[in-house]
């Protein structure tokens, strides 16, 4: 099987609107949590979020997409997309062509929108200019249309983890011949229906979220994007390679809608999974990049599966208190930082940290720090039980 | 590609039990809507809280997920929009106040495949495509992906949405639905923008296994094009790569009554051999995203029994003895796709 | 309003708010525990009938803890809504 390179990367979230700024606030322990400016909600000057720090319509006008009915989401997807192509050097002609898949995901795609959305879907007078902008499919068929791209275009939503699942997809359509090269990722926007949905569950913390200590209340909503550009050993000739992508699990808790099971089956099942797409062992993993939300049962469960599995857990740590839970968008921002990791030798703080949940103890990494590292893990659980892990390598 | 086994389709004809595609149910007020079977298997605590896209995906899908498949793979626009909108409609009423979560936890995209994931204890892979109208095409690439990885694995692949008054209400605003009222085949005689609407679930237990299947996925295009040429020579080309040109093949036309659709329609038409056959189901399924799960269930058993009703038809072949069902589904115009299912 | 016309209201809006299809109002019995055994309800119930409490009695529990112990059977949130119903 072909080796599977990562080519080139976009980001954009709370902790900074490009891969370099991003990089910047993980190095500084910075954190982008904060009262929301942009965002309308009740919840608002209440609740902290990880608000990307761009009005909407700056977003068109730097974009240069005031295109109908365009929504946050697909803006948010647009910034991080450009960037991802442009750093992997894609020729307009490579984006054109058949073999040339874009998989994205997110979970609220327009839905970003609650006010238009509830008036169009319950008056019976002219629609908004939104009306098609609603489902999750809606982000990618806008870069569809603007990049006239034509080879398989998916959109994955599997909860917290779907962009994990639009990267595992993208991996495999190139394995398996369908695509040469795949554009992975995920996004999706600050929205009132996520927001009120989370708080309706009491699981958003109204102090900024601390992954994996003993105090955590829940954790952060954030917003966000990011891609990666996937690309064949033979195909990368001699352009720039960030890292190699080694090994892929997807796998389901099947216990509770929202919550995970005590063991944390699906979370063990999808990182033990993923070793073995990468034939390596557990000791080989130098570092995880964790799911880590910052919930009561989340950070206890992931604690648990990592023990299982691991024995004695490598450093870890989970970046959701710097950017805020960014959904749709969360596995492919991990994804970025975790071969930001690998490629400049470095890992970054899990903050807002002081004790360890008692009854596992784990203690994630406290200080940005250099470390060598072959293999990273990067792990991403969803409501319905959706568990993903993806490894990358040193390439 | 793989093999379908056992295969279920709750919709709005008798497909689930008693199947009878030959008498069909009209559209209501331009809806033609599931009919719900009582669902013996799906306990009454947890059945409370499904919506009716949960309820319909759930109730096809037990069965087949009692063969305890290797995994669920579900494609589906909209998942559980009546609850999505439910909740929203709480957040707008109650001024984002304290509000109920189940709606919330039900209306994610993913809740059909996580909840039989759930109900039939399945800790495989579970991965829910939302890819509008080529959700399906991605599920069943996926599974076909899944099949090399693992091939003596076999998986639940499916595809299911629903009709709520509010998705009716955003696409009728959307102008994707007929004004006038329409009866049943007179949906293609129109001349008018607009189709009628649909819903169901259609689930397929798939695997490697030839011995005893129902019938075989041969190939599956996909693509995103507004051009009707470029979907002539696509479509070209997949009856040159799949050697259709001798065969004895049906083709099953999406085709549903849209004006505005008609020429990728009357494109592909140009294209496949005269002595094929040409059937339409739009008016037995309605459109909805995720249609083309039915049509592949209605392949499946046209095959198996080798029936074809009238109603289906559009232009009748001399040849009655169908080996091979090309599908062509077009989903508002820029999303094609071509599924080939023969008998095994 | 009679405590017993309360317990009969209150039994009435739990079978509509969760939507128990299979339980008659009149069946549930003033001391049969809600969760568990009992009727089986669970944690999203729980946050459920939370929001029933504020919604038809203007009662605002704010922490699930203090709800845990309010949600026990019809009794302990008959005697709840009686010492702290604002409508």
């Amino acid at each position: 099987m072909s080796r599977i390179f990562v080519t080139g990367m976009g980001v954009i979230s709370a902790a900074g609107n490009n891969v370099a700024a991003n990089r910047n606030s993980l190095m500084q322990g910075k954190s982008g949590i904060a009262s929301a400016e942009f965002l309308s909600t009740k919840y608002a000057s209440i609740l902290p979020f990880g608000e990307v720090k761009i009005s909407t319509q700056a977003l068109k006008e730097k974009l240069k997409a005031q295109d109908h009915g365009i929504t946050r989401t697909s803006l948010l997807a647009l910034h991080a997309f450009e960037e991802a192509i442009h750093n992997s050097g894609l020729t307009n002609a490579e984006l054109n062509s058949f073999d040339t898949a874009l998989i994205g995901a997110d979970t609220v795609g327009g839905m970003c929108l609650t006010d238009e959305l509830y008036h169009d879907a319950n008056k019976h007078e002219q629609g908004s200019e939104y009306i098609s902008s609603y489902d999750c499919g809606s982000v990618n068929m806008y870069l569809q249309s603007r990049f006239k791209i034509k080879g398989i275009i998916n959109t994955i939503n599997t909860a917290c983890s779907s962009s994990a699942n639009a990267i595992m997809y993208g991996a495999r359509l190139i394995h398996h011949g369908f695509a040469k090269r795949s554009i992975v990722g995920g996004c999706d926007s600050l929205a009132k229906f996520t927001i009120n949905g989370f708080n309706a569950l009491h699981i958003l913390s109204d102090e900024p979220c601390r992954p994996f200590d003993e105090n955590r209340k829940g954790l952060n909503l954030g917003e966000g994007a990011a891609f990666l550009v996937l690309e064949k050993e033979e195909d990368v000739a001699n352009k720039h390679v960030y890292a190699e992508l080694t090994g892929y699990c997807n796998s389901n808790d099947a216990f509770h809608p929202s919550s995970l099971s005590e063991n944390g089956d699906g979370p063990y099942l999808a990182m033990k999974g993923a070793l073995e797409i990468a034939n390596i062992s557990a000791d080989e993993i130098d570092f995880i990049n964790a799911h880590g939300t910052g919930t009561e049962n989340n950070d206890e469960v992931e604690s648990k599966a990592i023990i299982r599995l691991f024995g004695k857990p490598p450093p870890f740590s989970s970046t959701k208190a710097t950017t805020g839970h960014t959904l749709g968008a969360a596995g492919a921002i991990e994804a970025v930082y975790s071969i930001l990791s690998i490629y400049n030798g470095e890992v970054y703080a899990g903050i807002n940290f002081s004790n360890p949940i008692p009854n596992v103890g784990l203690v994630p990494v406290s200080k940005y720090q250099k470390m060598d590292l072959q293999h990273v893990m990067s792990n991403s659980f969803g409501f319905g039980g959706n568990c993903s892990s993806l490894i990358f390598s040193k390439a | 590609m793989f093999y379908f086994h056992h295969i279920t389709c709750i919709s709005p004809q008798k497909t689930f039990a008693d199947i009878d595609i030959e008498n069909i149910k009209p559209p209501v007020e331009n809806k033609l809507l599931v009919a719900e079977p009582v669902y013996d298997g799906i306990p009454l605590g947890i059945l409370r809280r499904m919506g009716k896209a949960v309820r319909i995906g759930v109730g096809a899908a037990l069965k087949i997920a009692k063969q305890n498949p290797n995994g669920v793979v579900i494609g589906t626009a909209n998942g559980g929009m009546e609850d999505c909108i439910k909740f929203l409609n709480q957040i707008i009423e109650y001024d984002e106040g304290i509000l109920t979560p189940t709606n919330f936890v039900q209306s994610t995209t993913n809740a059909v495949a996580a909840q039989i994931g759930l109900m039939s204890v399945n800790k495989g892979y579970n991965c829910t495509h939302v890819h509008r109208g080529l959700a399906f095409e991605n599920a069943m690439t996926d599974v076909d992906m899944l099949l090399k990885e693992n091939s003596s694995h076999s998986y639940l692949l499916g595809g299911v949405d629903e009709i709520s008054a509010y998705n009716y209400n955003i696409e009728l605003l959307g102008g994707w639905y007929k004004k006038e009222k329409i009866a049943g085949v007179d949906l293609y005689d129109q001349n008018s923008a607009g189709s009628i609407a649909g819903e169901g679930a259609a689930m397929f237990w798939a695997s490697n296994n030839e011995q005893n299947a129902i019938a075989k996925l041969q190939a599956v295009r996909m693509f995103h094009s507004e051009d009707e040429n470029l979907i002539a020579d696509e479509l070209k080309k997949f009856i040159e790569e799949n050697y259709l040109e001798e065969e004895s093949v049906l083709f099953f036309s999406g085709e549903n009554g849209d004006s505005r659709l008609q020429k990728y329609y009357s494109a592909s038409e140009e294209i496949i051999n005269k002595d094929f056959t040409v059937a339409r189901f739009k008016h037995v399924t309605g459109e909805y995203p995720s249609v083309s799960a039915m049509a592949v269930w209605l392949a499946c058993y046209i095959l198996k029994e080798q029936i074809l009703p009238d109603h289906f038809l559009k232009y009748s072949s001399s040849k009655k003895d169908f080996s091979k069902i090309l599908i062509y589904n077009n989903y508002k115009g820029i999303q094609h796709s071509f599924i080939l299912i023969s008998r095994k | 309003m009679e405590r017993e016309e309360l317990k009969t209201q209150l039994k009435k809006q739990i079978v509509e708010f969760l939507n128990l299809m299979q339980v008659k109002p009149e069946d549930i019995k003033d001391d049969e525990p809600l969760f568990g055994e009992g009727l089986g309800l669970d944690s999203i119930d729980s946050i459920e009938l939370i929001v029933l409490l504020n919604r038809e009695y203007g009662i605002d529990i704010k922490d699930p803890k203090e709800g845990r112990k309010v949600l026990i059977d019809i009794n302990t949130m008959v005697d709840y809504i009686e010492a702290h119903r604002t409508k």
